[in-house]
């Protein structure tokens, strides 16, 4: 979106220097100021720690965590940041759902520690040797993590709430007030209504 | 020497001094903090988890709702990234309009900041002010987008209406008065000796460390370092706008409020700017029938520079009508964790919300 040459030789030049420490990765440029490297679980660290002492991505941006489950694994993405070159590197990592375990990062960058903190509280992942409060956002948790896909949410909701003592009857408030008030719904109004 | 007990002291999650639902424990030997430990939780809304049930258009609903004083960077950063994975373009005056909002949004959050900084000191007068004036802003908002604090404005493909008739001139007008006031605000707040005392040497980042500890935006250019997202990886039409950083040295919280004083003057300018060259045209790529509109598979990192520092968007599609995933990262996940424990440690307790507002906390970031 911003008027710039496409010269992308900077970024360019990253991927050649990540592939020449570590033969078995594959990296690519995205776009201008965006690379992406995808390492095996095992690699990660040793790249983290590359990125950082040796090419100056000194900045972690961001770790998010996406849950691919019908693949059965899950993508932790380091985003880190390059603030000399202004280049962001995203690392990618499988890692499997079943004991989902990862290195712990909170000796590279001490703010790792909530990111770490987060992921284990809403994915299940932990990271040995961790040293972090349980607790993050909830409190007495004792169902599966919820930001998993196969969390079921509505159930969740079911069981953990009840419909006020009297008002069972308003789950469509349309509806109900229309009952209550014995008017009728007008017609162009029924084909929002949850009761058809 | 006799180590004196340590006593524990719980501040918030309801105390005027908190910005915002959160907790922080102190242990305090006499005034002096010797341990303090972050607890968030108290607004944890789930936000991220319902985005992955609905479509791509109703999470941008959501999305503004996760920072209330300054919406807009968020709403931007979505609608930015879902246009990354799917290759959308946006006419180039939607690009102007986005600016301008982004930069209003941003006056809006420094003249709040203002009230929250020198209400922590004891200067109450000067928030009563810049609150009001923040109010001039907000009317401009609910001229353009409707509403006064959530503004569902900046959406995928553009802008979700053109300017108004005779926005302009009211826009320069406000910026007009706005700018007058700036030397009131510096009589009451910066020339005076109680905020001065209070915020010198107060609340100091090492700048060796501030980049790799995570520190962004303000608290990391008034360390000395040069970094703002406008500049660093320019969005919108920043590329095309005049415009300086704010700079300090001192590291300290009279830097991060120097820098933020710096940048709104500089906000009005960009304003000036953007309604001076701001190019007539189309303001909305059209996108699909929301309910139909799918994504092609892919994955955007888009960041902003908001009031606060960088506010980042990790957005995943899998090919479906709805996000896979939007992972949002505001400046205070790491300024009000890991930095703030860090921080405290050692500081006065009375200089604790002074330190929390030079730092931009805002719980809502941290929770979504």
């Amino acid at each position: 979106m911003t008027t710039e040459n496409n010269n992308l030789e900077r970024e360019e030049a990253v991927v050649v220097a990540l592939k020449a420490t570590f033969p078995d990765l594959t990296a690519r440029v995205k776009r201008i100021r965006r690379v992406e490297a995808s390492v095996s679980k095992a690699l990660t660290p040793s790249v983290l720690v590359h990125a950082k002492n040796v090419l100056g991505y000194k900045a972690l941006s961001h770790i998010s965590c996406v849950d691919w489950i019908e693949d059965e694994h899950f993508e932790l993405v380091y985003i880190l940041w390059n603030p000399d070159e202004k280049i962001q590197l995203l690392i990618k990592t499988l890692i499997s759902r079943e004991n989902a375990t990862m290195e712990n990062i909170d000796t590279i960058w001490r703010q790792a520690n909530t990111y770490q903190r987060e992921m284990r509280e809403m994915f299940g992942i932990e990271f040995p040797g961790f040293v972090g409060a349980k607790e993050f956002l909830l409190e007495d948790w004792d169902d599966m993590p919820p930001m998993r896909r196969d969390f079921d949410t509505k159930e969740f909701v079911k069981e953990a709430f009840f419909l006020r003592p009297g008002r069972e009857d308003a789950k469509d408030v349309r509806d109900t007030i229309a009952k209550r008030s014995k008017e009728e719904i007008p017609e162009f109004a029924k084909k929002y209504s949850r009761e058809k | 020497m006799k180590r004196e007990k340590a006593t524990t002291l719980y501040l918030g999650p309801q105390h005027p001094g908190i910005t915002g639902n959160m907790m922080v424990k102190l242990k305090v030997e006499g005034d002096t903090i010797v341990n303090s430990t972050t607890h968030v939780g108290y607004l944890h809304r789930g936000f991220e988890k319902l985005m992955e049930r609905r479509n791509w258009l109703q999470s941008f609903t959501i999305v503004c709702r996760i920072c209330v004083p300054e919406p807009d960077p968020n709403e931007e950063n979505y609608a930015r990234a879902v246009e990354e994975i799917e290759g959308r373009e946006v006419p180039e005056r939607a690009q102007w309009i986005r600016t301008l909002v982004l930069e209003l949004a941003r006056i809006g959050t420094y003249l709040l900041w203002f009230a929250g900084q020198s209400g922590s000191a004891g200067l109450y007068t000067m928030g009563q002010w810049s609150i009001g004036d923040r109010d001039y802003v907000l009317d401009l908002f609910e001229e353009l987008t409707g509403g006064r604090v959530y503004h569902m404005y900046i959406w995928p493909g553009g802008v979700r209406r053109d300017l108004p008739e005779g926005f302009e001139a009211k826009v320069l007008q406000t910026m007009d008065y706005l700018e007058k006031r700036l030397i009131q605000y510096d009589k009451l707040m910066f020339d005076n000796t109680i905020f001065q005392k209070r915020a010198m040497g107060v609340g100091w980042i090492d700048p060796e460390k501030a980049i790799e500890w995570g520190v962004v935006g303000a608290p990391l250019r008034a360390a000395g370092i040069a970094s703002d997202v406008r500049k660093d990886d320019p969005y919108e039409v920043y590329d095309q706008l005049d415009f300086e950083m704010g700079h300090a040295t001192t590291s300290d919280v009279w830097g991060r409020a120097q820098v933020r004083r710096f940048e709104l003057e500089q906000s009005i300018n960009l304003v000036r700017q953007i309604i001076e060259k701001m190019p007539k045209g189309e303001y909305y790529n059209r996108i699909p029938n929301p309910m139909k509109w799918v994504v092609p598979a892919g994955d955007a990192y888009v960041k902003t520079e908001s009031a606060r520092g960088e506010f980042g968007y990790y957005v995943v599609s899998d090919g479906t009508n709805k996000p896979r995933r939007v992972h949002i990262k505001g400046p205070a996940y790491v300024h009000a964790m890991t930095l703030l424990e860090d921080m405290l440690k050692g500081a006065n307790v009375s200089d604790v919300s002074f330190i929390m507002n030079s730092l931009g906390t805002c719980p809502p970031e941290i929770e979504r």
